[in-house]
Parts: C-alpha cells; structure tokens; sequence
C-alpha cells in the first residue's frame, strides 16, 4: 500500500466502515510511515475540532423571536 | 419546536455560516413545517424531512453570496510523488499538532484559522460535513438528504476533511 492508497482509505477506516483486510492492510502501512501516521491523528483532530466547533445553540433572543413569528403565523392561518 | 429548532439552527448555520441567514432559514423551515401539517409517517420521515428541507433552503439562501471567499479544494490536497509517497518536506509532512488540547485548538488564533477554513469549503461540502461529523448521521441518510449518491457524499466529507487539515497544519504544524 502506497501512502496515496493509504489517505484514500482513511475515511472509511476511522469511522469504522474498512473491511478488516482492508484495515490490516492499512495498520502495516502506517507502522512503517511516519507522514501517514501524522496525516491520520491530524485527520482525527480536524473530524473531531470540526464537530466541536460547529455545534452552535440557537440564541436565546433568536428562540423568543421564533416562537412569536410561529404563533403570528398560526394565529393567521 | 425545541426538539427540532437546535437542529434546524445547527445545520443551517453550518451551511450559510451567518446566524441572521440561519434565523430565516429557520423560520422559513417551520413555516413549511407548520403548512405539511400532520403528513408524517412517524418521527423518523419527519426528521429526515426537515434535514432535507433546511439543508434546501440553506444552499438557496447561499445562492451567489460570499462565493469569493469560497477556495479550490484541489490546491489543499495531498500531492504524491510517482511512487505513491507524499510530496513535501519532511518536517511538514510528519507535523503533528493533535496533541495540541481541544480547548486550547478551540480558542484564539487556533479558533480563527479553524473558522475561517470552514468558511472557505464550498457550501455543499460544508453541508455534508455537518450533517455527518456533527448531526452524525450515516453516509446513506446524508446522500438521501442532498440528494446525491453515498460514493458521492463519502467523496466530498473526505475533501472537505483533507481541506480543513491541510490549512490547520498549514498553520499550527510547525508550532505545534
């Protein structure tokens, strides 16, 4: 496996989805190389900084602002 | 409401990444909600209906904004050698900064380049990678949401992830 054919893969294998041949393949591949083992922590990181960072929660103001324009529009139709 | 609004606000500020687009996203998406009515079989159609209609409404409210501030994603992927291997320095292709603690990746300049590196994915890998990496829903629902094959949408979450790697290591490999 070439490092090309290793981040190919990588997706599949952190979230668990490689066929095991596959993984193993994979696993021999990154005990032998140093850049694909960083590529994959920092890919992990980035997956993980990723859903961190965009779990936003709608504003207070914003959630009062919604239920009034839903009761304006129920109270229309 | 509450059940679905988090989620509603959730994805459509991962989509037009502006919290006054993402409020009339939300408003315009309950709107619709309100009009279906009772037309569901069960929670799970009803979810799946307003991830597909937020993310809908979303893109559309995208449509022609900010597209300058929007990258190539070819020039943030990894390049290869012949042989397979990587092209690059060494020291940058062994830069490793995961050890680096969230908090710390979550805040400041680390916040700032993270930002702004999400800002500059196009909107549909954006929304591809929310749905999955933060709603965490499989690669078969998204594809049905978006409308787009499951290889296609495995493609574009793996563009995206290389993408955001590649400016964060960019920037915080050699100090990490």
């Amino acid at each position: 496996m070439t490092c090309r054919e290793a981040i190919d893969v990588l997706a599949d294998y952190v979230e668990g989805t490689m066929p095991a041949d596959l993984a193993a393949e994979l696993e021999r591949h990154l005990a032998g190389c140093d850049p694909c083992r960083a590529y994959l922590a920092t890919y992990r990181a980035t997956r993980a900084l990723v859903s961190a960072a965009a779990d936003v929660e709608m504003p207070d103001e914003m959630k009062t602002r919604l239920r009034r324009f839903l009761a304006a529009q129920l109270r229309t139709s | 409401m509450t059940r679905y609004s988090a989620r509603v606000y959730r994805l459509a500020y991962g989509i037009t990444r502006s919290a006054a687009d993402a409020e009339e996203v939300v408003q315009d998406v309950f709107l619709q909600i309100v009009n279906k009515g009772a037309g569901f079989e069960g929670r799970a159609a009803l979810s799946s209906w307003i991830y597909r209609i937020t993310t809908n409404v979303s893109l559309n409210k995208r449509r022609g904004k900010h597209r300058e501030l929007e990258t190539s994603l070819d020039e943030l992927l990894p390049t290869y050698l012949p042989d397979g291997h990587r092209a690059g320095e060494r020291a940058f292709l062994v830069a490793d900064w995961s050890g680096t603690p969230e908090s710390e990746l979550l805040s400041g300049e680390s916040r700032r380049i993270l930002e702004a590196a999400i800002d500059r994915l196009p909107e549909h890998y954006r929304a591809v990678l929310v749905l999955k990496d933060v709603e965490e829903l499989s690669s078969d629902e998204v594809a049905e949401i978006v409308g787009d094959s499951v290889a296609a949408v495995k493609t574009r979450l793996h563009r995206a992830r290389m993408a955001l790697r590649e400016q964060l290591t960019r920037r915080l490999g050699a100090g990490a």
